[in-house]
């Protein structure tokens, strides 16, 4: 019997300076849907509006695979974006996913089962999932049609096998963006740095 | 109607599967108006359009991608590109600046994106890039190895 991991929220911070809102163009604002009330839009949504139109193409792309009704069901979107993220090394996306993971499922064991290197404990829906992910995540590809069979064999249909490729793929391109133009750190990390001369021990 | 990820996934009007990739028109949209976005922008942010086939030629190849390399390449002799760019697009790395720091930071990121620091953004500055640049650029980068994944997964479930 494990424990289970215990994963809180890191924060993200750019490597370039995000737009400021006072200084945004009306491109800009539209794209990162800034309304007259909104108060704060995040660093991450404000460095991307330097390049407003592939920000709005790939917003709503995003939010159509992770979140449109019917088709794969969501913990088994999340569990594609978890495997990707390990892959590709994004360590803030890994933790917003395996978070949202346990929440929907409302158990930590698969998160904890990928955390601790343990994938040989989860069921055969999960292994399937999270092996594809992994093989289709590495570049080049290395998934094969023996993937597709461990997903048809424990039910899924084209249409749920076409939502996964989609969130899987969609995590190549997110987590290369998250982990590229900046680095995530823990509240703890933060108060350490910020206390850096009074010490502070890991 | 065929786009682009029908052609790079080998699907024809008469496969299953292009029926079923219609089932999600919010992927079949999203995806077509995201390729135009990082290769035909409006507003390329100084990142004209035959280095951004260039590049994304150069993304198919790490990703051993024969369709994409193939479709990459009648897209740069479309748009005329210079010998430099050629080179780019099929692996060089002696290369005049900046691409010679842009084709090894898009290679880095493709094929090891957990390696990825603050020091490779600094690099792209110092080459020159302005940060729309470095965002640009980055989104082509993502975009591209999106698109060969999706592209890799129609294939392998077409044929399964």
């Amino acid at each position: 019997m494990m424990s289970s991991v215990r994963l809180k929220p890191l924060n993200w911070h750019p490597y370039i300076a995000p737009v400021e809102l006072s200084e945004a163009t009306p491109e800009q604002l539209d794209a990162m849907k800034v309304t007259p009330s909104a108060k704060k839009v995040s660093d991450y949504v404000r460095t991307l509006a330097h390049d407003p139109e592939s920000y709005l193409a790939r917003t709503i792309l995003f939010n159509a695979i992770m979140y449109v009704e019917g088709g794969l069901a969501r913990p088994d979107r999340e569990l594609g974006a978890l495997g990707a993220s390990m892959v590709n090394g994004c360590k803030f996306c890994a933790v917003v996913h395996a978070r949202r993971h346990a929440e929907l499922t409302k158990s930590d064991d698969v998160v904890t089962a990928l955390y601790f290197d343990r994938p040989e404990t989860l069921g055969s829906r999960d292994a399937a999932i999270y092996s594809f992910a992994r093989r289709l995540s590495v570049t080049p590809p290395e998934a094969t049609a023996d993937d597709i069979a461990a997903l048809r064999s424990v039910g899924m249909d084209d249409i749920e096998i076409i939502d996964l490729i989609h969130a899987i793929s969609i995590f190549g391109w997110a987590n290369r963006l998250m982990h590229v133009l900046g680095h995530a750190e823990s509240g703890k990390e933060a108060a350490c740095r910020s206390r850096a001369h009074t010490g502070c021990l890991q | 109607m065929i786009d682009a990820m029908d052609k790079a996934a080998g699907l024809s009007p008469d496969d299953g599967l292009f029926t079923s990739r219609r089932f999600r028109p919010e992927f079949v949209q999203g995806a077509e108006e995201c390729r135009l976005s990082v290769l035909q922008p409006t507003n390329d942010q100084g990142l004209v359009p035959d280095l951004r086939a260039a590049l994304a030629r150069r993304m198919a190849g790490l990703n051993a991608d024969q369709v994409l390399m193939a479709e990459y390449d009648t897209q740069m002799v479309g748009l005329g590109s210079t010998e430099q760019l050629r080179a780019l697009a099929h692996g060089a790395t002696e290369l005049d600046e900046p691409l010679a720091t842009i084709a090894r930071h898009v290679d880095l990121i493709t094929l090891t994106p957990s390696r990825a620091e603050a020091k490779h953004i600094t690099l792209l500055a110092d080459a020159g890039l302005n940060n729309p640049q470095i965002v640009a650029l980055s989104e082509l980068i993502a975009f591209v190895n999106f698109q060969t994944r999706v592209a890799a997964g129609l294939r392998l479930l077409r044929s399964a």
